[in-house]
């Protein structure tokens, strides 16, 4: 599947909350159903900021393991 | 009690460390241990233990390992007077020796985001239960919420944990393979399906019910199939580590009740002196104890 991404962020060594909050910021410029890609570390930032998005109401599309670093496609909601 | 001079209290010591009141190498002094469950306390009983310290210590606390506050220093001619008056805000004496020690618990699903069940009831009903029967040898219980395993439910005699069996619900899912990425024991395989999607399957043998799938899924395509406790027996720190085996998965609540008690019954009847439960599990196969408990022998 071809996603139309708007936005991409790299947070990769950017540490809990502050990865969630960028990502936040970065919806919050987005319209409802655009898309965001950022790149997450492996461990915590993994564990924490899709159960973040989603608590949010947005939603995850797509998950790309990156080796020790994930993809992850994210609908605005 | 509190007449008596140091050298006559030789004789209670045993009964003394039974309630908590344990004589420092200062042979005059003694550390109060008290006791909390799950580590609880108000704040009012807190200010009640500081003003004791104070009065009848040296102003010196300890924060023990099993979320209990010890008072150090406190001469043997005032150990009563500071029971009593910590009794006054509903703060108890804990308890040392070869008996059941204090429930420990993390704060489960009263505050935490990850706690599957409450672990503060539990908690309370093996203190009201179990608190200070006599064991072979020490015995400990904790009670965590879930997989995290913050209160260390494999490091206790008898550990119990919050568990949830996940179950894959094909219709919903967008298939982005998140759960595949974050779960943390591999157990969730992607499968191919003919028509290009995908089925996405849980290997139980490798799933450790943790709920970190039907927590995050986008899609709310993994479920909770089922809520319950998983129970670990046999767990120690000390001289001769060993993690706790598992006994029994995702019980419920009466059958986890019967467990425990079956399991502590056994080790007072079985243990050795100075043996932990652990320890006899292995002298006596922990497949073959582990049977016997679950038959109900």
């Amino acid at each position: 599947m071809e996603f139309d991404i708007k936005k991409k962020l790299d947070l990769r060594n950017v540490s809990c909350p502050m990865n969630f909050v960028k990502t936040k910021v970065a919806l919050d410029s987005l319209q409802k159903d655009e898309l965001l890609e950022v790149i997450l570390d492996e461990g915590d930032a993994m564990l924490n900021v899709p159960r973040s998005v989603k608590e949010e109401g947005h939603q995850v599309v797509k998950v790309e393991n990156m080796g020790t670093a994930f993809m992850v496609v994210i609908k605005k909601g | 009690m509190s007449e008596k001079p140091a050298r006559e209290l030789w004789g209670d010591l045993a009964a003394l460390k039974k309630i908590g009141m344990v004589q420092q190498k200062q042979k005059e002094y003694f550390a109060l241990r008290l006791r909390a469950v799950g580590g609880d306390l108000t704040s009012a009983q807190l200010r009640k233990i500081v003003e004791v310290a104070d009065k009848y210590g040296r102003g010196e606390l300890h924060l023990s390992t099993r979320q209990g506050i010890e008072i150090h220093n406190v001469h043997h001619t005032d150990i009563e007077n500071a029971r009593k008056e910590l009794e006054t805000a509903g703060v108890y004496m804990g308890a040392c020796g070869p008996r059941v020690r204090i429930i420990v618990a993390c704060p489960g699903n009263s505050t935490c985001r990850w706690g599957i069940i409450d672990t503060k009831t539990p908690a309370k009903e093996l203190d009201s239960k179990y608190f200070r029967e006599d064991t072979p040898h020490k015995f400990k219980l904790a009670v965590t919420g879930c997989p995290h395993n913050c209160a260390k439910a494999t490091e206790n005699d008898i550990g119990v944990m919050g568990a949830i069996l996940p179950a894959w619900r094909g219709d919903a899912c967008t298939d982005c393979g998140l759960c595949v990425s974050i779960c943390p024991t591999n157990a969730i395989e992607k499968r191919p399906l003919p028509d290009g999607k995908s089925r996405y399957v849980l290997l139980e043998d490798k799933c450790i019910n943790c709920s970190i799938c039907t927590s995050s899924c986008p899609a709310d395509s993994w479920v909770v199939e089922k809520r319950g406790y998983n129970l670990f027996i046999g767990g120690t720190m000390g001289k001769i580590p060993r993690l706790g085996t598992i006994l029994k998965k995702l019980l419920d609540k009466p059958e986890l009740d019967t467990l425990i008690e079956r399991s502590l019954r056994y080790y007072q009847k079985n243990g050795r002196k100075k043996e932990r439960f652990g320890h006899m599990l292995d002298r006596l196969g922990a497949a073959q104890v582990k049977q016997e408990i679950l038959d109900g022998v």
